[in-house]
């Protein structure tokens, strides 16, 4: 049940004033006036060309902007309609928004998102980062269409990459949330997602909304759960994704905590499902199953490897209370290595990993500690992975995520294992 | 010229338009006529409507449905005599009811006595009455309207060897206005029904009368000039009649003949009707307000038109190509419910005899800002036959009883001009006129009750509107004020009950009364209003400052 006291009294009038809809737009901001009147106007673009006829909202949940954010929503002109009459779409295209007290939270906001979708029975929903500088109208077609016309409940997006960005997502969150639940979906933890309103509905009702992954990353706990709840999941794919830049970015210690502590998290959460399974599945893939691009990025290796050096050394002793005797030596002899010859070779990574989650799961020490202790491993792993694949081709380095997935499925009883030892 | 109050009254009318061959037949014979149609008088009267508007009723080869006059001074012998028409109009006339008929200018049926002598030969006096070339090359690029039956707008005519203009069937040679003599011609033709009572014209396609080589040969200034020089003489020698265009037309290009006050009294407003449907559809008052507020303001002493449906199909070209088809997948999902470019059924069967829909409508109907126009039949809710042909499922027999051919005809059944309508849910069994005559809360019964209100002030005939927009859009809500006067209109659009808040601080310390029953409701303060409506409900207050 929604709590009396979630939903303020304004935003419930707005919500009154919409009534029932088809299709839901949810943006959660925070500053972000000078990019999200055009991420309005784009949807409603996409309204007009693609869901001319169905009962649309645009949600903006706001985390307290100081900078005219929610009046640039509301005043910010529809898009012009190319009828010579003048005339545009058949119906209202609503805007609401609403602001939250405290610290800007994206779980806070994806809760009032969710909660405006079940209030409105929306029967699909989207969630739109304002921050993105490439956002266009079919990313809101792709990513509703699949929850309004499939009966998809859960939509990830694809995105076209280049070979070295989304690291974290190829060499854990993926591999491990695929081998760990069982199905083969590429961003378990992104700004973008679709899903249906019955989705909507139940995670709306979980009692997690206090947990601090949640608040950090609903987006991945709303996956993970529509996984393990047994709804209908698809990935959409949209094309290459930029931040705009005003975007506030993120550090990857920050990233780490939360994308790696929220898979955790679900580990914990979710273990009576994923316990007794093996194997992955695919999951319905609408547009191409994955890109990737070789442009070049600019990455500085010698400066993560010393991080990576540095971090071995000084946390050696947390790292002791976390790995397992064999694992722990494993990584102190690799970071004796010469830098030209540094392997962190997936097997150890995948061992690495699953000793962590099971760390996790014993609260072997602080679990946010133990989560920071591994963004040093983290950075060994990505140097090794770029030093490996400096010159290698999408094709090859697509081949190489594969096995790497394939070792944590291969891995994963011992996870398993480690996660029923004691201590 | 300032109007005088009392020569506005097609502001304050309810029109009900028929057609004389489907009320009521007198003598048997399967076809309705005047003597029949003064019968129901008293019904009419009853009902309260104050303007009859007649179909053609001349006659006719009747390949267009009588828009195809062969002879414009006299009436079709199967409606009766002309002796028969005045004395209806003179029946009317002392009900307090004023008649309208209709008038076709711009062209004859190839049938009149004008084109038969036009053709006869190229020196016949009458050869210019009509617009004839030795060539089809002339006015090249006009559009054909029929685009279904016609190839071009000229015909060849094999017994003058050369070819005739024509905007709609081929039998329907467009008349020359080129000529001044066509002009008197038709004069007299109006002179002839004005001297004998009937009160205004209702001037069948009017954009076409003029044609110039290099135009569209629509809505040109020669044709303005002519409706003109109507006007002024009706004006002059018939003061109080009216004229009523026929412009399918968006709202901003039919202002163009209202002239200065000059041209015609009223004209309809066809792209409001579809979006009225459209609106209670969608649940959304957005395409509604949308055109409302783009319509134009019109000279003071002239009139807008509505009508919900009529004895065409419900037509779609002044609406978007999304617009059309989501009319038609909405209203007329089976192929065989539309025509052109239209839905050809009944209002009824398109609100699938949903009793509050079709009072919504209704209620959208009286309330804003044009005189009504009920077509005959939809007041009891009488539904349609889509397996006639043509427009011929919204035009069959009156039902007024559960009689004997539904009390339309003592004739064989067979002999009827049209089946009646006869299946269980819309049959004249179940529906007509006297049994719902029984019962205070059928829709006959509502229709007159909203009628008479709608007559009990002037506000909603003569008032201007502004659109409250209340952040529930599917509310409609609108204040019609004249003078001091104001009512305030709330509709809710949607199937399911609505609460709206409405900013009426303007009207602050205003009481409103309910003007169905009479009821008094909180008066208006500093807060929003708070008003909610069940689905499809309607209010009407007067705001009265006590």
């Amino acid at each position: 049940m929604v709590e009396e006291t979630f939903l303020d009294d304004n935003f419930l009038r707005q919500l009154m004033s919409v009534g029932e809809v088809d299709l839901l737009v949810g943006i959660p901001s925070h500053n972000n006036a000078k990019t999200i009147g055009q991420i309005v106007t784009t949807i409603e673009e996409s309204f007009q060309q693609n869901f001319v006829r169905d009962r649309v909202v645009i949600v903006n949940v706001d985390g307290g902007s100081r900078d005219g954010t929610s009046d640039v929503v509301l005043n910010t002109p529809s898009p012009k309609s190319s009828n010579s009459r003048g005339l545009s779409s058949l119906r209202t295209l609503h805007r609401i928004t609403t602001r939250y007290a405290n610290q800007p939270s994206r779980g806070t906001a994806f809760r009032a998102i969710l909660a405006a979708a079940d209030l409105l029975r929306a029967k699909a929903c989207a969630v739109i980062s304002p921050e993105i500088s490439n956002f266009s109208a079919a990313w809101v077609k792709s990513l509703l269409q699949p929850a309004y016309r499939e009966n998809f409940d859960f939509v990830a997006p694809l995105y076209s990459r280049h070979k070295n960005d989304g690291l974290l997502a190829r060499n854990l969150v993926y591999p491990m949330g695929r081998a760990v639940f069982g199905r083969r979906i590429r961003e378990l933890n992104s700004g973008e997602l679709g899903f249906s309103g019955k989705l909507a509905g139940q995670c709306l009702n979980f009692d997690v909304w206090r947990e601090d992954t949640v608040r950090t990353s609903p987006e991945a706990w709303m996956a993970i759960t529509a996984i393990s709840s047994g709804f209908r999941c698809c990935q959409s794919f949209l094309g290459p994704k930029v931040h705009s830049l005003n975007s506030s970015g993120t550090d990857i210690v920050t990233t780490i905590r939360q994308a790696v502590g929220t898979l955790f998290w679900c580990l914990e959460s979710q273990q009576a499902f994923w316990m007794e399974r093996s194997g992955s599945e695919s999951v319905p893939t609408f547009g191409p199953e994955h890109e990737l691009t070789a442009e070049p990025v600019r990455v500085n290796r010698k400066r993560m490897f010393d991080l990576f050096l540095s971090g071995a050394a000084g946390l050696s002793d947390v790292l002791k209370s976390i790995l397992t005797p064999e694992t722990h030596a494993e990584l102190q002899r690799i970071a004796t290595e010469d830098d030209r010859e540094f392997r962190y070779k997936d097997e150890l990574w995948v061992r690495t990993v699953c000793e962590f989650a099971a760390s996790y799961h014993h609260a072997a020490i602080d679990r946010d500690h133990l989560i920071q202790a591994l963004v040093p491993l983290y950075r060994g792993r990505i140097y090794s992975f770029l030093q490996e694949h400096h010159d290698s081709s999408p094709e090859d380095i697509e081949a190489h995520s594969e096995n790497l997935c394939l070792e944590f499925e291969r891995q994963k009883p011992y996870l398993v294992e480690r996660w029923k030892a004691n201590k | 010229m300032a109007a005088s109050p009392e020569s506005l009254w097609y502001k304050d009318a309810i029109i009900y338009q028929l057609h004389v061959r489907t009320f009521c037949d007198s003598n048997g014979d399967g076809i309705g006529d005047f003597p029949g149609l003064m019968q129901k008088l008293d019904y009419l009267q009853e009902l309260g409507v104050n303007v009859i508007w007649l179909l053609p009723f001349f006659p006719s080869p009747l390949r267009d449905d009588g828009y195809d006059i062969s002879d414009y001074t006299a009436v079709h012998p199967s409606y009766g005599l002309l002796e028969d028409f005045k004395a209806f109009l003179a029946a009317a006339h002392d009900r307090g009811m004023r008649i309208i008929i209709e008038l076709v200018l711009n062209h004859t049926s190839d049938q009149h006595s004008w084109f038969q002598e036009s053709r006869s030969s190229r020196e016949n006096p009458k050869r210019d009455w009509y617009v004839w070339s030795e060539t089809d090359d002339h006015y090249q690029g006009v559009r054909i309207i029929f685009v279904d039956t016609e190839m071009s707008n000229w015909a060849w005519d094999p017994l003058s060897k050369s070819y005739y203009w024509h905007r709609f069937f081929n039998h329907q040679p467009d008349l020359n206005y080129d000529n001044p003599a066509v002009f008197e011609a038709m004069w007299n033709v109006m002179k002839f029904w004005l001297e004998m009572g009937v009160d205004g014209f209702r001037l069948d396609a009017v954009p076409y009368l003029v044609e110039r080589e290099g135009t569209s040969c629509e809505n040109l200034p020669e044709t303005h000039a002519i409706i003109r020089e109507l006007r002024k003489r009706i004006d002059q020698e018939y003061p109080g009649k009216m004229l009523l265009a026929e412009a399918n037309q968006w709202p901003s290009d039919v202002c163009l003949y209202f002239g200065e006050a000059d041209e015609f009294h009223m004209a309809f407003h066809f792209p409001l009707m579809p979006r009225m449907f459209m609106s209670v559809q969608l649940e959304d008052r957005k395409p509604i307000v949308e055109i409302l507020e783009q319509t134009p303001q019109i000279p003071d002493s002239c009139q807008w038109c509505l009508f919900l449906r009529n004895h065409d199909e419900l037509t779609l070209e002044m609406v978007t190509d999304i617009e059309r088809d989501y009319m038609y997948d909405e209203y007329a999902k089976d192929k065989g419910m539309r025509l052109n470019l239209g839905i050809r059924r009944r209002l009824s069967p398109m609100m699938d005899n949903d009793r509050w829909r079709i009072q919504l409508l209704n209620g959208l109907l009286m309330s804003m800002p044009g005189t009504p126009i009920i077509y005959y039949g939809d007041e009891i809710g009488m539904g349609d036959n889509v397996y006639l042909g043509d427009r011929n499922g919204v035009r069959t027999p009156m039902q007024w009883n559960g009689g004997w051919n539904a009390g339309f005809s003592g004739a064989d059944p067979e002999r009827l001009y049209s089946p009646l309508i006869s299946n269980p849910v819309y049959g004249y069994q179940a529906i007509n006129v006297e049994s719902q005559r029984r019962s205070q809360h059928s829709l006959l019964s509502w229709m007159k009750r909203i009628i008479h209100v709608r007559k009990s002030s002037r506000v909603l005939s003569r008032g201007s509107i502004e659109f409250l927009k209340p952040s529930n859009h599917r509310v409609l809500a609108y204040v019609r004020q004249l003078g001091e006067e104001k009512i305030l209109v709330v509709n809710n659009l949607s199937k399911s009950a609505q609460a709206v808040e409405l900013d009426l601080r303007k009207y602050k310390g205003s009481i409103p009364i309910e003007m169905f029953g009479g009821n008094l409701f909180p008066r208006i303060g500093d807060l929003y209003y708070l008003l909610t409506l069940g689905p499809y409900q309607f209010f009407w207050f007067r705001l009265r400052r006590i």
